[in-house]
Formats: C-alpha cells, structure tokens, sequence
C-alpha cells in the first residue's frame, strides 16, 4: 500500500518530465488501476456481472427485438428497421409524441415551480411546520397506483367524485366527466402526477437552501436585506443546483410515466392521454407486439439518454 | 367370504362384479392422483372466489391433489399477462380462456393440445352437446371445454325503474327507443348507461350488427370476407346513431369515463341510469355484491327486436379451459375437466349465477334471470363476442374508433370511423 503511495507520488513528481519529453500525458496513469489492486476485481465483478444481467442484456435484446415482427406467440420474423419505419408512420405513436411532450413538460414545470416555492416558504416557516414538509414530501412515496385510485375517487365523472361534490357545494347536482373528456382528461393527469411529483423538488430546493452557509444569511440581515431579497438575491439562486437536479429527476419521471396513466385512463379517451410509455405497454402486453413495442421502447431510450446528456456532462464536469 | 357364482346368478353377479371392479378400479384412479395441479387464471373478485369453491371441492374429492392458482392480474384484456407468464417460463397444467382467437394462437404456439383423448376416454359427448363441443374445436381437434356461457344481447335493468316509469321490458326496437322519454320523465339522468372507457361499449354495436346482418354477417366480417365500410356494418352504426339520438345515453364524455363496473353502480346503486347491456358475470355482482335478488330487483330483456329479419340472434360468450402441453400433471388435469361437467362443479357455477352447458346440471338451480339467458340462448342462432374473434391491433382500433363515433354520432363521422377500422384491418390480418 504504502509502495503504490509511493509510486503515485513519483508519478506525479515525473508527469511534468515525462510530458515535456516523450509528449505522454502520464497525468492518467497516476490514477490508481485496476491492474495495481488485483482484489478491487473482487468487489467489482459482482456489480459488473448484476449490471450486465440487469441493464445490458436486456437493453441489447430490446434493441434485437426491435429488428422483429413479433405478433402474439407466433415466431418473430426479421424484418430490419421495418418497425422504426411503421412506427413513425403510425398516427398514433405520432399522436404519442405530442401528448408525451406535454404531459412531461407540464408535470415537470409544475412540480418543480411548486415544489421550489414551497422550499423556498418552508425556509422562512417555524420548525413547527415539519409535518407539513413531510406530509408534501410523503405524496413522492406513494405508489401511483394508490395514488391512481385515489385520483379516481376525486375525478370520478358522477356526483360521488369528491372533486364534484366539492363543486357542488356552490353548483347544486353538478358532475362533469374530467377523465372522459378529451379536453380535460391529460390535464386531470397532470394534475395527478404532479401531486406525487411536488415533494422531490421541495426537498432537493430545501436541502440546497439549508446549505446555504448561516454567516451569509445572517450578513444580508445585518445589512438590512429584507427578507424578499434575501429570498430573491441569496436564497434562490443559491437553490439552483437543487432546482436542476428536480427538473432532470422529474423530467425523466414524466417522460416514462406509465402508472397512473394505465390507472386513471387506460390512454383514452381516444388515446387522448396515451404516451410513448403507454403506448410501448399497449403494443408490447395487451398486442403482444413485442418487436414493435421494442422499437417504441428502444425511441423512449434515445429520449431519456438526450434529456440525460446535459445533466451527466455537467455532474461529470463538476466532478473533474 | 368367498361366494360361489351359480349358473343362475352368474351374468348378474358378473355384472355386479364388473362394476364393482370398475368402481374400485375408479376409485383406485382417484386415490392415485397426486401431486400439484396448477391452474392459470386470471379472474378476480366473486369470479375468484367462485374459483377457490370450485377447486376446494376438487380437492375434497382428491386429497393427494394441491391445487394452486398462478394469477395473472389485469385490467381489461387478461391476454397480455397470460402471455407474459407463458413466455416467462411459467408451468401450468390448465388455462383458463375465453377468447377463441387466443385458444388458435396457444394452440399454433404449441402451449396448449388437443384433448380428444380425454373427450372420448372422459365420455363428454354424453355431457356436451355438439355444439359446445364445435365451439371448442380448431381444424377439427378439439382444444377448450367450455364450462360455461353467457347470453351478451341481454339487457340489464332494475326492476323498480321500469315500474316506477310505468313500462314493460321493451320487446320491440321502437318501443325501447320510446322508452327512454318514459324514464326520463320518471326522474332518472341517462335512460341507457354505455361505458365506454375500455370495451364495454363495443357490446350494443355487436348485438345491432347481429339484428341488422345476422350471424352471416357478424361472422364474415370478423373474418374480414366483407369490410368494415360494408353497408350491413353501416347500417348496424346507423341503428347505433338513432340511439343516441333518440337521447339514450346522455354526454360522450359521462360515457368515455366510465367502465361497465362504474355504470353498474349507476344502474343498481346510484338509481341514476335504467339499461346496462353486458355479460352474464354481471349476475355475479347484482347477487353476490350488491346483494339484490335475481328476478325481483333485477332482471334482464332480450335485445329488442328490429324487424329486420335477424331478431332471432343473440351474441354469446364462453369460458373454457385448455390442456397445456407442458404440465406437470395431466392425470390431475383430465380429472379437473370432467369434475367440472359434475352435477357439484355445475352447482357452484349456479349458485354464482353461472349457466353450465353440462347435462349433469340441474337447470332449476339456476335463478330466474340465467334461466331467462339460457332459454334466449337456446332459441337463438348465436355468434361469438365480435371483439374476441377479432386480431389484437385490430380490436383496439375497433374499441377506439367507437369511442369517437360516441363523440360525434354523425353519418360523416360514421363513415369515418368504418373506414379507420377498414384501413387497420387491411394490415392485420
């Protein structure tokens, strides 16, 4: 051990030699290697061999599927990139990509503004307002399927629905159909989903607000900084790295939404509210189109990896 | 003891010995079965707890039998999942099936067998008319037993309404049409509850298709031998249009949000809708979940005659269970299918409001509303449930494109949707 030490610290004392001479950046080289501590294999080779298992295979033999017409049991027949091809010609997956850009982008600015605003209220509360911030925080873990049900005794379209008995306070006998109506049914869903979806942000912005170092609050008060701006000139900007974090968690949350669609909807009506995650479930379990489900699948994968690029380079960057 | 059999007694003591033997011999068949039996199913509620009755009484009969259930939960269609667990590598001894498309699909797969062994071992014919026996066939082998069916052209309502809007069932299409005004002015909301949220509403178009084209018609065009544009198909949608014109079934959207469970409620709870057309299991809940009594609180009507010459037709449902090919115990099996025909398995089925097709059930068990279903059945010419005869893709763009028809009722619209559901049809088949 205290060889290897050693060694990286000769390494480091020659890079800048090394460089100059042979035009090698050995900079690389003085990171501990695999090859130096043979036992490290030992901790490795069990995640390697889970993720391999868990996330490899399955993404190659998504991607293997993709590449077959598949209808029920029958034996899957190669057709190339016949189903990317019929896929982006299906009114419906089409119908899938617009319904799926609102929804994500609806429940992801909605939980977010929400959950931030609530942080930012919840950092000037009394501690007294702890069980608030759990109860907030406690919709994020609930099932969606509970949460579904639940959702559909408040959207439920008679007089029972809680959300029209409500009105019915003031609108004797009202009762309107807000998860049969094409015009109301995808925001009814993002209603629901946003309510399990505030508790993250609120606490990812809460936890950045918290960090925030004590002296530096305390200065701005000193100063005569009201609370206002302490709140607008330290506390938000400050809560940023929370906020982007939420966003991007949030965001690919939406995007392979599948839960509460298939509880409060069903993608209906007339697949009003199906998205690209519902729909990959419809093709691929109630179809049993398992190859044109996987090309479905393999289109939500390249959506998820290019909302994720952005966040992965910056939290690499911010780890170099 | 040992007797000696005279010249005089002997035929009948060879007999009385025969049947003793056999007795025994069946006996001994009996104690030798063993071991698990696995059933794949995939119903829930009362239908699941009249299944825990039905195999408790198996292994009552079996006690080295263990019957254990691999369930497949599902909302709507169960086809999914079941494939899912098939493919996954699950070992099951019998499916539980009801859709015919499907059993052709197992079958082809090689996940199910035929059974004719079993049929002619089992003496089925003597216990399943032929027809029952046709229903289960593909290429003249037979692969499902059906245990029981249901009348899908009878319509639901609660028996107070009619009588508190001062009408009789309606008999005829114009009276069912002028029905509406009747209750309307007796105080309920929608005169006839159509769900439309998944399938539930594809049910009144199969019946008018029936009542329009007949079983010839109904049968060719899940077939695809005539198209979705054709003018028996429209004219079957037009029937639908006068419906709703008539104001049968109130908003689209009241529609669109509903499942055939929720508008139940409304039918037999809320008092808020009058007529439900759906399956026989809806006897199940009436009874069994709603705890009215079948015949006084609730009953059921023909679908009303339109006078086109098909009045006679009724669309029908059947569940029947598959013999796979890779099950651990196919004596255990065998034994659950010809338990199933028996006077005790019928009986269980009675008293859940299910009609069984075996000879071996004692019809005066059933209530007065399946008695009513049974009968209608008998006397009509019947066509399988449109939608379980139809390919998957196929099926959904059927389900969705009557949803918009519901939202816009219109001759224009009409056409439109044909012409959708012609277009998928094209590819899938």
């Amino acid at each position: 051990m205290g060889q290897s030490a050693a060694k990286y610290a000769a390494g480091a004392a020659l890079s800048g030699r090394d460089r100059g001479e042979r035009g090698i950046d050995l900079a690389a080289h003085s990171r501990p290697r695999l090859r130096d501590a043979p036992a490290a294999w030992l901790l490795i080779i069990p995640v390697l061999l889970l993720f391999s298992v868990s996330v490899v295979y399955p993404l190659f033999e998504t991607l293997r599927l993709s590449l077959f017409d598949i209808r029920g049991l029958a034996p899957p027949e190669y057709v190339g990139f016949g189903n990317y091809v019929q896929l982006f010609a299906d009114p419906a997956f089409r119908n899938t990509i617009s319904t799926t850009l609102i929804f994500t982008l609806a429940t992801t600015a909605i939980s977010v503004v929400i959950g931030w605003t609530l942080a930012m209220l919840c950092s000037f509360a009394p501690r007294q307002t702890l069980p608030f911030r759990l109860m907030v925080f406690a919709a994020f873990g609930v099932s969606e399927t509970v949460s579904g049900f639940m959702w559909i005794g408040i959207l439920r379209p008679d007089e029972a629905g809680l959300l029209n008995s409500v009105i019915g306070i003031f609108s004797p006998g009202f009762s309107y159909a807000w998860l049969g109506d094409e015009t109301t049914a995808l925001g009814a869903l993002i209603v629901a989903a946003t309510w399990s979806a505030v508790g993250l942000p609120m606490l990812l912005c809460f936890a950045s607000v918290q960090a925030i170092p004590r002296s530096v609050l305390e200065a701005a008060y000193m100063d005569g900084a009201k609370p206002v701006s302490i709140m607008r000139h330290i506390m938000m900007p400050l809560s940023l790295p929370g906020v982007r974090v939420a966003i991007f968690i949030n965001l690919l949350g939406a995007l392979r939404a599948f839960d509460i669609i298939y509880i409060l909807t069903g993608g209906g009506p007339v697949r009003a509210t199906e998205t690209i995650g519902y729909f990959m479930y419809r093709e691929s379990m109630t179809q049993f189109k398992l190859g044109y489900g996987a090309a479905a699948t393999v289109v939500l994968l390249i959506a998820v990896l290019v909302i994720s690029i952005p966040a992965i380079a910056q939290r690499t960057a911010g780890a170099k | 003891m040992i007797h000696s059999i005279s010249s005089r007694q002997g035929p009948r003591s060879l007999i009385a010995a025969l049947g003793l033997t056999t007795a025994l011999t069946g006996a001994a068949f009996a104690q030798d079965l063993s071991g698990d039996l696995v059933i794949l199913n995939w119903q829930g509620g009362v239908d699941g707890e009249m299944w825990d009755e039905l195999e408790a009484a198996f292994m009552e009969q079996h006690p080295d039998v263990t019957i254990s259930e691999l369930e497949i939960i599902a909302q709507g269609d169960a086809r999914g999942g079941i494939r899912s667990a098939l493919l996954g590598g699950e070992v099951v001894d019998l499916i539980i099936n009801t859709w015919p498309a499907f059993r052709e699909e197992l079958a082809v797969s090689g996940i199910i067998r035929p059974m004719d062994e079993e049929w002619e071992a089992n003496g089925w014919d003597d216990m399943l008319g032929q027809s029952w026996k046709d229903l289960g066939m593909i290429d003249g082998e037979v692969y499902g037993l059906t245990y029981t069916y249901g009348d899908r052209s009878a319509i639901w309502y609660d028996t107070e309404h009619l009588e508190k809007a001062g009408i009789e069932p309606p008999e005829t299409w114009e009276e069912f049409l002028a029905s509406f005004d009747a209750l309307s002015e007796a105080g309920y909301a929608v005169p006839v509850g159509i769900p439309g949220k998944y399938w539930a509403h594809a049910e009144w178009f199969e019946s008018l298709l029936l009542r329009t084209g007949g079983v010839e018609a109904a049968a060719q065009l899940a077939a695809h031998e005539i198209p979705w544009t054709d003018p028996v198909v429209r004219e079957a949608m037009m029937k639908f249009k006068e419906m709703i014109d008539a104001g049968c079934c109130g908003d689209a959207s009241q529609m669109l949000a509903n499942d055939w469970d929720g508008v139940a409620d409304q039918v037999f709870q809320a008092d808020a809708m009058n007529y439900l057309l759906i399956g026989m299991w809806m006897n199940a809940r009436a009874k069994n979940e709603y705890g009215l009594t079948e015949g006084e609180d609730y009953s059921i009507f023909q679908f009303p005659a339109l006078g086109m010459g098909h009045d006679n037709t009724s669309t029908v449902d059947a569940k029947e269970l598959n013999i796979t090919t890779n099950g651990e115990n196919p004596e255990a099996a065998q034994a659950f299918l010809d338990f199933m025909l028996t006077e005790e398995a019928t009986t269980i089925l009675a008293e859940y409001g299910y009609a069984s097709p075996s000879t071996a059930a004692d019809t005066s068990l059933l209530g007065p509303v399946q008695q009513q279903a049974t009968a209608a059945v008998s006397e009509s010419e019947v066509q399988f449930v449109l939608g379980d005869l139809l390919p998957g893709d196929l099926v959904d763009e059927y389900r969705v494109q009557l949803q918009r028809f519901l939202q816009d009722p219109s001759e224009e619209n009409i056409d439109q949707v044909l012409a959708a559901i012609e277009a998928k049809a094209a590819s899938a088949y």
